[in-house]
């Protein structure tokens, strides 16, 4: 009873008091066809219907038909807020009505002739009943209405000009004029417009005049008839950035995303940009203001550092301000800087810390973990100094972290995991704030998180001495933990780590222990652990662990006793590789295979094949794991790389950050079937490795569009070069097209293309073109590769995209940019962290010095280094404190033949130059010098 | 059926000054159907486009409301005349005399649309239009042309008119007044 009284009172949820669908359905056409017709009672029948279908309701076509036609008789009638709700409702019934062009001419009488309230409605309602072959129809019509003096009249022809576009840009783009005059206009609303309704009454006088709504609808229109035109595009900016041409707020936020979406496509714009965005950070409007700095955060690699300081101004600025939202945003911003330079924003401790009492927990949580960052960087700048400010963080939040809820209380645990992570040099003080943390009260998620924190840190923190700490710390957790979940996952852990360290024996106790006092869940997961024990450290331990099995052998429960007969029968047994594992197979691969496996029934026939699942060894998980990590914070920082995405649909990255590596494998599986089902390549082997992002070789606005991907057999020796190519010429067909590709290393020589026959307007298609390669004893194994694309055009004779059969067309080649086969191509990035051992361990010394180019800063220099050589940095090194002149860069990867490669670069700023020392080792001979010599 | 018809007839004139009578605009593409109503209408000639669609218009003659309907022509837009039958008094079937091509097709439209069961009681007003330009064919032309003369059991006329200069428009009208006002009031 009395969830269904709270039901009723749910205005959302409910759609009870929902009139019946049919009945109104009967009374709309009996009072739709009536004469004379009652203005009255139609609008509230219109009314009805309406939220019916606002409801979700929607009518069987023969009767949205029917609907549609009386509704059509309402016409007769002068009412005009009668005709604004046929015109709504009629707007509904366009996606289900067939005959709805039959109101084409009434509506543009409306809008010529028709009262000022519902010409806008009408605009909006044509927009929907147009189709490609009446709109030429409408077109002066949209012309006066954009060009209208009243406001809301212009902008509903601009929104309506902006539906139009899928449908018909052509006749949307002869409206470029009027909507370059609405914009730069200044329009007021009419004084009568708000006395016409009884609402409004005699308070016009306090409305506002004017909203400058149309420069936004206005702005949003151009920027679509222009995005594909560059200098267009800066004109447009350019002329709107003067002055005040733009009076509304929004529009010059929109304005200020499109500048930014510009100087992403064309980094080389910002000198003329800058100014413009530098402009904006002092505006009436803070959202403006908040705009402004946020684009330019996401593009700081671009501007001086004395550049930077005036966005740091703004934003202190607005950390003082009454509104919240707007404090809130400065500081998410500020946060966001502190991630990648907490020393840019040391200037704003004093108004940070004063913000870690805000009333509202997020800026208050947001608060302290900036802090946490750049007291991070205090420390490793000033040494002992920063190290007390980090004390007097860490009291303050112990004092604060009693007031706040759980959920921020989460927050800043990672937030403290990632500090830790950023400067293992820290992880002391932080560890013990944590696992402080963990002994006091808190529920399952909580806990959760801290445990997560601290797996993490074992993982992949360098120092052993740290391992230890948070084993033991865990190990006292479970003494007295009470969710099974956690016991079950330290326990594990301790399996894998513990027999590792230098006193195995001290975490065999504590398991024990778990054996004693658990219940059978957590007690089998225990045998499981004791047993990893055995197998690993061996000797003395796995006897006595042998005796502490066998008494488990009468356990009460069966899967305890299971698990410890089946483990003393692999430890007695020498089966130690059943106990531990080097390798995993790739989960997201296996998963992919065998979704694709069971969605067919005829593959029944054959086996699974396991064998096709690539495997994982240990260190390669970890690297993946590392990443993943490493990029979910980056990933909270950079917001740049979804904006990347929309403008860029054709890169079908819509992958999640956190998982582009194993997302990357699965594409190279995807690569792998590919090139399979390709006869040509059938004995080419294994594909050993593809650069995963196609290459664009030309603008993308060419054209046509060529993309390469490059595919490694190393095994048989080959390479091929795998051309998307996507034909953008509407009027053209193009057959018989191949790239001709000239390597400059004679070592490479060409065996075959594989040619695309045709591509019509917007078709996408492949060539490939195979070469057989140097071996890596060869020592040669760079190129570069001039690509020349060679084709046939015809024209197109008509609507159906036919060319003339008689047209023989005429052949054209066309160049297109060079591609490199990089040192980077052969090498994936690997994690490990002991980077220095690694190091010392791998033969084949090389060392070159080479001068980065194209850049003066040594964030640039690095992240240049690390993208040329596709390698993954260690111990933090690609953190670039940006006031320093030199730094040493830690790099890791594997190459193609299995072998470790470590590169330690020193790199230092020299008269606005970059130049890096190279070190490199390689296992596998010789490539250790094809990385000194392939950096750039 | 026409017993219940003529009761509501008798009925209705009771409150005959209110009603309003509906009169439908017929005709092929370019006939002149938009240019008549708003002729009618506005007393001026307006420059038309194709309609697509309709236009719906309602002016006083007489001390009568006439909700008088202009259907497009267009052969796409011939099929929805259908929906806009019901309750109409009079047709108004508008001919352009001088496309002698086409007058097969316009009369082929007439008949099938005077076969409908809701038009068995309205009245026919076709105007020969166009009057104004060399060649066109006379009424009595025309008629032949439609074979009007086939008709029976319905009230019609046909009035030589010119749209562009206002000839012929009210003498056709006033008939169908009278005509209406005898039948159906």
């Amino acid at each position: 009873m009395s969830t269904q009284t709270y039901k009723k009172q749910d205005a959302y949820a409910s759609t009870s008091g929902l009139p019946d669908k049919m009945a109104i359905f009967q009374e709309c056409l009996q009072q739709f066809n009536a004469s004379p017709v009652n203005a009255k009672k139609c609008r509230q029948l219109l009314a009805k219907l309406l939220r019916l279908i606002y409801y979700g309701e929607s009518f069987p076509s023969q009767e949205s038909t029917t609907l549609f036609f009386s509704i059509s008789k309402l016409f007769q009638h002068k009412d005009s807020s009668l005709r604004q709700l046929v015109y709504l409702t009629i707007k509904e019934l366009s996606s289900t009505s067939d005959d709805i062009l039959m109101v084409t001419s009434s509506i543009m009488r409306d809008i010529q002739g028709g009262d000022i309230i519902y010409k806008p409605n009408a605009i909006r309602t044509l927009s929907k009943v147009l189709d490609s072959t009446t709109v030429n129809a409408a077109e002066r019509l949209f012309k006066n209405a954009i060009v209208d003096k009243n406001p809301v009249i212009s902008s509903a022809a601009l929104i309506s000009s902006y539906n139009l576009l899928p449908n018909a840009k052509d006749v949307v783009k002869r409206f470029t004029n009027e909507t370059l005059e609405s914009i730069q206009s200044h329009k007021q609303f009419p004084s009568n417009q708000f006395q016409l309704h009884e609402f409004y009454g005699s308070s016009t006088s306090k409305l506002p005049t004017t909203s400058y709504m149309y420069q936004y609808h206005a702005l949003g229109l151009l920027y679509h008839l222009r995005n594909h035109d560059k200098m267009a595009l800066m004109k447009l900016i350019t002329t709107l950035s003067e002055g005040s041409a733009l009076k509304n707020s929004l529009s010059i936020i929109q304005l200020i995303r499109y500048i930014n979406k510009i100087l992403l496509d064309d980094e080389s714009l910002i000198i003329h940009l800058y100014p413009i965005l530098a402009g904006f950070l002092k505006h009436k409007s803070d959202m403006v203001e908040l705009e402004a700095s946020k684009t330019l955060v996401s593009l700081q690699h671009l501007i001086k550092d004395d550049q930077f300081m005036s966005i740091i101004t703004t934003l202190q600025k607005l950390l003082g301000v009454p509104r919240t939202a707007t404090r809130f945003a400065a500081i998410r911003l500020i946060n966001k800087i502190s991630t990648k330079h907490p020393e840019k924003i040391i200037v704003v401790t004093a108004e940070l810390e004063e913000l870690i009492n805000d009333a509202n927990r997020s800026i208050s949580t947001l608060a302290i973990t900036t802090l946490l960052k750049t007291m991070g960087a205090g420390t490793i700048d000033s040494g002992s100094v920063g190290g007390e400010s980090v004390d007097r963080l860490i009291s303050k939040m112990t004092s604060l972290m009693d007031e706040i809820t759980e959920d921020f209380k989460i927050v800043i645990i990672e937030a403290i995991e990632n500090l830790a992570l950023k400067f293992p040099a820290k992880h002391k003080k932080l560890v013990s704030f944590l696992t402080d943390l963990l002994r006091d009260d808190g529920t399952l998620p909580l806990k959760t998180s801290i445990v997560d924190a601290l797996f993490d840190l074992i993982k992949f923190l360098p120092d052993a001495g740290a391992k230890q700490l948070i084993l033991m710390n865990l190990c006292e957790f479970i003494e007295d933990c009470e969710f099974t979940e956690l016991s079950v996952r330290i326990l594990h852990l301790l399996g894998e780590e513990g027999p590792h360290t230098s006193n195995p024996s001290y975490y065999i106790r504590h398991i024990y222990n778990r054996l004693v006092l658990e219940n059978s869940i957590v007690r089998s997961s225990a045998v499981i652990s004791l047993a990893k024990f055995a197998a690993i450290c061996g000797g003395e331990i796995s006897k006595n662990i042998q005796i502490l099995l066998s008494r488990c052998l009468n356990d009460i429960d069966d899967e305890v006793r299971d698990r410890a007969a089946l483990s003393l029968k692999f430890i007695g047994g020498n089966h130690k590789n059943l106990i531990v594992n080097e390798s995993k197979y790739d989960l997201s691969a296996l998963e992919n295979k065998l979704t694709h496996y069971l969605n067919d029934e005829s593959n029944f026939i054959n086996k699974f094949d396991i064998s096709e699942i690539p495997i994982i060894s240990n260190e390669e998980l970890k690297s993946i794991e590392y990443n993943r990590k490493i990029n979910r914070l980056d990933s909270s920082t950079t917001d740049s790389a979804d904006i990347t995405e929309t403008i860029d649909k054709s890169k079908d990255n819509d992958k999640s950050i956190g998982d582009s590596v194993s997302n990357d494998l699965l594409k190279q599986q995807e690569y792998a079937q590919e090139l399979s089902t390709i006869p040509e390549f059938s004995n080419y082997g294994k594909l050993s490795k593809s650069t995963i992002t196609p290459i664009y070789l030309t603008e993308k606005e060419n054209e046509f569009v060529v993309t390469v991907v490059k595919h490694f057999f190393i095994e048989s020796k080959k390479l091929v070069l795998q051309y998307n190519i996507t034909n953008t010429l509407p009027r053209s067909v193009l057959q018989d097209i191949s790239v001709i590709a000239q390597p400059d290393n004679e070592l490479y020589e060409e065996d075959f293309i594989i040619p695309i026959n045709e591509l019509k307007p917007d078709q996408n298609g492949i060539v490939y073109v195979s070469f057989s390669t140097p071996t890596i004893e060869d020592g040669d194994i760079l190129v570069a590769f001039g690509n020349t694309v060679a084709y046939t055009n015809k024209d197109i004779i008509d609507e159906d995209g036919n060319v003339d059969p008689r047209d023989d067309g005429w052949s054209d080649e066309y160049q297109i940019d060079d591609l490199e086969v990089s040192a980077g191509d052969f090498v994936t990035p690997l994690y490990n962290s002991n980077f220095t051992a690694l190091f010392d361990q791998l033969d084949n010394y090389e060392t070159s010095v080479v001068t980065i180019s194209g850049t003066d800063t040594l964030e640039n220099a690095v992240t240049k280094l690390r993208n040329s050589l596709n390698l993954l940095p260690l111990d933090g090194s690609d953190y670039v404190p940006s006031d320093s002149t030199s730094h040493i860069l830690k790099l890791l990867g594997k190459d193609v033949w299995g072998g470790k490669v470590v590169v330690s670069a020193r790199l230092a700023v020299t008269g606005g130059k970059v130049v890096a020392k190279l070190e490199a080792k390689s296992e596998t001979e010789t490539f250790s010098s094809i990385i000194t010599g392939g950096a750039y | 059926m026409g017993q219940t018809f003529s009761f509501a007839n008798i009925f209705s004139k009771l409150w005959g000054t209110t009603r309003e009578i509906r009169i439908l605009i017929l005709g092929l593409d370019g006939a002149g159907k938009t240019t008549v109503l708003y002729r009618l209408q506005l007393g001026e000639v307006v420059t038309t486009k194709p309609t697509i669609g309709f236009n719906v218009e309602t002016l006083k003659y007489k001390n009568l409301t006439l909700n008088i309907w202009d259907l497009g022509g267009q052969t796409s837009i011939r099929p929805y005349w259908r929906c806009y039958y019901s309750n109409t008094a009079a047709i108004i079937f508008v001919v352009d005399s001088t496309d002698k091509d086409r007058i097969d097709i316009a009369c082929k439209e007439l008949h099938t649309m005077l076969k409908e069961e809701e038009l068995q009681d309205s009245a026919l007003l076709v105007f020969a239009n166009k009057q104004d330009q060399a060649g066109a064919m006379t009424a009595a032309e025309v008629s032949q042309a439609l074979n009007l003369t086939d008709l029976k059991d319905r009230s019609w006329s046909i009035v030589a008119s010119s749209a562009i200069k206002g000839e012929g428009l009210t003498e056709g009208l006033d008939w169908l007044m009278d005509v209406i006002k005898d039948e159906q009031l």
